[in-house]
């Protein structure tokens, strides 16, 4: 079994795997078909104002695992769907930026920019067409530049960290999530903090469950879907409403300025976007590769380095960036576009999730079993079927594929989902409330999910007044466990030394590297108040 | 101009009493094995490390805001109105809870007003339409109730979309699947 | 435990020819809670999942299998302990749930607060060593350790953790014991070479044929399937076995009626090869093991009455 064997194991996992249906004899796999459906729901979903793609991976979730069951077989049809909601929703996001210069998705902000005036110019197709062209161009370079890293950043992690150095990474992870997200170290580590604490109830390795105060609801711990979704959803959606609710009657209705004039993408048009749209991609690729750092970042650092590349090579009658430039809506897109694929690089290398998009891809792999993301999966074995090496490259060839549906399809589809901003936010976000809790108390069965998904909600809506990044709490929550259990196992295998950590010198420079990390971020922001 | 908001100092202060009441009252009354534990001849890691060890996050967390982030610009404000409103939007989702557990119960008990033998409502719980009457008016009365203090006002159009939920969730989660249970069929 | 293998060999011929008939006196009042002390998609949670599915097909009985993990099934036990007793919930986990760990958690209850229904297989649990430590038999291990080698053991319980130290005081050596959550992390954690050696519970079986795990000895009260000739704990010194036997219970009290239906539904179904989980079972486990009734009861009793000998023999 060597690596092609795997890889052509992976893409016969999703094309031969159960039937959907069969089209003139040729039988199509139910992994395509809901690597399709979730693509065409992410743009959906990312078109309609207040919902973005990880609400729509969380309320999937349950529905699906209830669709495949907990067999391994369920993996990728439920990873597929997930994936295309996560590059749909990227996209989808575009639209209303473009046409109601209303953002669909928080990091689709600087697509308004240049996309609205653009429109206003009657450019609105035109615009829709760069932002599709330059998004799946993004998607691409990313998926690519994943599919050779995880692997070999795997192999290296597990052939040469030991227990000790793979606990200095996740405190390194960790550090770094908590420096780099929201702008503030103080608040990130109090993120991070929370969320340790909350996965640390009930659980341990004594038999008493630690910090329940002997309470039975307790005894278990906090469910995760309680505390991802609840922060991370119920959160939001709070915020949401009570916005609505101050602004109460401000609501108009809105139109799409009218189109005039030439609305195709030239072959001229792209070789002129071209170097933007791949300065943006590396961009958006090396900012998604690192962990807690999101697609809001990414697009923001593509569009500010496009404009100042724009200013110093453009002709003098083309529009800045603001005024309905062109690159501005690719410098944003190609950059937010590309966070997802590389998103994955720390998932799969190292088990370490990086934004709310990859959360809900690890919460999948928890829910249904047989997959734990992480170094052990590309363990390439000679003899026996390594399985979730195959589900790896399977995700894989399910990201490919969604990236032909992107291609493809995706332009049309999404060219047509203007009508979504006038679903009126008031009705539609108590509906996803009532969804949200359903989904939870389908999964957990149990009342005390539903009371301890409200508690987060209320915590991830403060969190968000005091500006306190949520995502922090919810990586923490999820590697909460892991680090203890990694650690402690550190611990017993170096016969019970308590200096581990500082033992070997691989996991030094880790320690070493979090506390400087933390140090940098608590200066910076001292400078920033000054 | 209104009063600059000091919410950092107060997070901050908040954070390390809750840290330190953490490290040095709750955790160690609350866990059975201490920072460390004698086991099997040796010091091993025990229940309360961890714990301890996240206290210290929030600790530092608020001592950084304290020491380096007192008088950062632009730091938000959690203001009465805020609170309330968020209360008030939770208060209804309990109340709709509350009624979606009670409600599939207390209709059995009145069918059995006009029964021989007695219907019992945790056995009935994948039974269609008695496991739907708890669902069903309780999510109706959370939808519409928050959508009601969102636009101020109790409106036809806030209790249709409860009821278009409702239904709209029942048709995804129940019809097509027999091993899901909806709430609060899980807990009777 | 010999005689529960003599006692479970009796007991399945008893089992099956009574099942038929018992099956039809007794039907559940209303759905069953199904559950389970199990990780969702692991082969313990499919073996659950499989007996539930089939027994809805042979008998139109209606499950609704639930999770409920954590604490080596002692969360299960206290979650059905104030359930319904009349049929409509069982749990499935491992007799070491109602004997080491619900002894060990302490929380005021015996296995008499509960009704043992059926076991349904016994694990194949082995000492299992990696291909990359180079060691072809138990005692290169021993001779590795005393030899001044630091070996990590790998456990994924409380109670293996004692064998396991009570196996290094026996042989002389000090082995670094690592306790993880779950067999398949001591799988990963061997074949990652984070550890040495640990206890596996059948997880082994295709790494073992492939020659990327090695058999060093059993720890059942008998030899493993795949390696009959590997020595048993009691031949290391080792007075206490580590069986691993998934059995399904209910709530104190639950009637004869229906504790004896359900438990000749699932020994029916998971003796039959021709079944999906019979077939899962017998590749596993090399075929079921249906102990029930007042034999089961002793077993189950005396499992939770031999904890604290096993402990006090470990905290020496």
């Amino acid at each position: 079994m060597d690596i092609l064997d795997y890889i052509w194991l992976g893409i016969q996992a999703v094309f031969m795997g159960p039937e959907a249906f069969s089209f003139l004899g040729v039988s199509v796999s139910v992994t395509i078909m809901m690597v399709l459906a979730g693509f065409l729901f992410g743009i959906v979903v990312g078109a309609t104002p207040g919902l973005a793609g990880p609400f729509a991976m969380a309320i999937s979730l349950p529905i699906l695992i209830s669709i495949f069951g907990y067999t391994p077989d369920a993996l990728l049809p439920v990873m597929g769907f997930l994936i295309g909601i996560m590059k749909g929703a990227t996209i989808g996001g575009a639209v209303p930026a473009i046409l109601f210069n209303t953002p669909g998705t928080p990091d689709a902000f600087m697509t308004t920019l240049d996309g609205y005036p653009m429109a206003q110019k009657g450019q609105a197709k035109k615009a829709l067409r760069i932002a599709h062209f330059s998004s799946a161009s993004g998607d691409t370079f990313s998926d690519i530049v994943l599919f050779v890293c995880a692997p070999f950043l795997a192999i290296i992690v597990e052939a040469y960290l030991d227990l000790p150095e793979k606990t200095g990474l996740l405190i390194l992870s960790l550090s770094f999530i908590a420096a780099v997200i929201g702008g503030s170290a103080g608040k990130g580590l109090i993120s991070i903090g929370l969320g340790l604490l909350a996965v640390y109830v009930g659980t341990g390795e004594d038999f008493y469950p630690r910090m329940s105060m002997g309470a039975e609801g307790l005894s278990r711990g906090f469910p995760i879907t309680t505390a991802v979704l609840g922060v991370l959803i119920v959160g939001a959606v709070f915020k949401e409403l009570e916005e609505i609710w101050r602004s109460t009657g401000s609501a108009k209705p809105v139109h799409a300025p009218a189109e005039t004039g030439d609305q195709k993408l030239h072959w001229a048009d792209i070789k002129n976007l071209f170097p933007t749209i791949f300065r943006s991609a590396a961009i958006g690729t090396s900012i998604g590769a690192l962990p807690g750092v999101g697609s809001t970042l990414a697009a923001t650092l593509g569009y500010t380095v496009g404009r100042a590349r724009h200013q110093k090579s453009k002709s003098d009658d083309a529009p800045d960036f603001g005024d309905g430039a062109p690159e501005g809506v690719a410098a944003t897109e190609a950059a937010n576009s590309a966070v997802s694929g590389a998103n994955l690089i720390p998932v799969l290398s190292l088990g370490i999730p990086g934004n709310a998009a990859a959360v809900f891809l690890i919460l999948a792999a928890e829910s249904i079993g047989g997959f734990n993301p992480g170094p052990a999966v590309f363990r390439f074995s000679p003899d026996v079927v390594n399985p979730e090496l195959v589900i790896a490259f399977g995700i894989f060839t399910c990201m490919t594929i969604a990236n032909v549906i992107n291609w493809t399809i995706g332009g049309v589809f999404m060219r047509s989902m203007g009508f979504m901003i006038n679903i009126p936010k008031t009705l539609l976000l108590p509906a996803v409330l009532l969804l949200t809790l359903t989904a939870i108390y389908v999964q957990e069965t149990r009342l005390e999910a539903i009371w301890f998904a409200l508690g987060f909600g209320v915590l991830g809506y403060i969190m968000r007044v005091l500006t306190i990044s949520p995502l922090p709490f919810v990586i923490a929550f999820i590697l909460g466990r892991s680090l203890e259990q990694t650690a402690r196992q550190a611990y017993s295998a170096t016969g019970n030394d308590p200096f581990f950590l500082f033992n070997s010198p691989i996991a030094l420079i880790f320690i070493l590297m979090s506390v400087a990390v933390i140090i940098f971020s608590g200066r910076k922001s001292k400078g920033a108040a000054a | 101009m209104p009063e600059k908001s000091r919410s950092n100092l107060y997070v901050g202060l908040f954070c390390v009493a809750v840290a330190l009441v953490l490290i040095f009252i709750w955790i160690p009354l609350d866990t059975k094995t201490g920072i460390v534990e004698r086991a099997r001849g040796k010091f091993v890691i025990g229940d309360a490390l961890a714990p301890t060890v996240a206290a210290g996050f929030v600790l530092l967390g608020g001592l950084l805001l304290l020491v380096f982030e007192r008088n950062a610009e632009d730091q938000p404000a959690l203001g009465p109105s805020k609170i309330k409103f968020v209360a008030s939007v939770v208060a209804v989702i309990g109340v709709g809870f509350a009624i979606m557990r009670f409600a599939g119960p207390a209709a059995v008990e009145v069918a059995n007003l006009f029964r021989e033998d007695p219907l019992e409502y945790r056995l009935l719980r994948a039974t269609p339409v008695w496991k739907h009457i708890g669902y069903v008016m309780g999510g109706t009365i959370m939808v519409s109730g928050i959508i009601a203090i969102v636009e101020r006002k109790m409106s036809r159009r806030a209790v249709l979309t409860g009821i278009a939920a409702v239904v709209v969730l029942i048709a995804v989660f129940d019809l097509p699947f027999d091993d899901l249970l909806l709430p609060p069929n899980g807990d009777v | 435990m010999k005689k529960l293998f003599v006692a479970a060999a009796a007991a399945v011929s008893i089992a099956v020819s009574a099942v038929s008939v018992q099956a039809q006196d007794w039907t559940p009042p209303g759905p069953i809670k199904l559950m389970i002390a199990f990780a969702a998609g692991g082969g313990a949670d499919t073996q659950a999942r499989l007996i539930a599915a089939e027994l809805e097909n042979r008998l139109g009985w209606e499950f609704i299998p639930e999770q409920v993990t954590g604490k080596g099934g002692v969360n299960l036990l206290l979650e059905m302990k104030d359930e319904a007793n009349d049929g409509t919930v069982i749990g499935m986990v491992v007799m070491e749930s109602l004997g080491y760990n619900l002894y060990t958690a302490d929380v005021g209850l015996s296995p008499e607060d509960f009704t043992p229904i059926t076991t349904t297989a016994s694990a194949q649990m082995g000492i299992i060593a990696g291909a990359g430590t180079g060691w072809g038999s138990f005692d290169e291990m021993i001779q590795a350790g005393k030899a001044g080698e630091d070996i990590r053991f790998g456990v994924m319980s409380q109670r293996l953790g004692e064998l396991a130290y009570l196996l290094g005081k026996a042989q002389g050596v000090d082995f670094n014991i690592i306790s993880v959550q779950g067999g398949r992390a001591v799988l990963n954690g061997v074949t990652a070479g984070d550890m040495d050696v640990g206890f596996m519970a059948g997880i082994q079986g295709p790494g073992v044929a492939a020659g990327d795990l090695t058999i060093l000895a059993s720890a059942m009260s008998k030899p493993l399937n795949q390696d009959p000739n590997a020595p048993l704990l009691k031949d290391l010194g080792v007075d206490f076995d580590g069986d691993a036997i998934f059995m399904f219970a209910g709530p104190d009290g639950m009637p004869d009626e229906a504790r004896n239906a359900i438990a000749a539904a699932i020994s029916e179904v998971t003796s039959d090869p021709s079944t999906e989980v019979g077939a899962l079972i017998e590749r596993a486990f090399g075929g079921s093991m249906n102990l029930q009734g007042a034999d089961l009861d002793e077993v189950v009793m005396r499992n939770f009455n031999d904890s604290p000998v096993l402990i006090e023999a470990a905290s020496q």
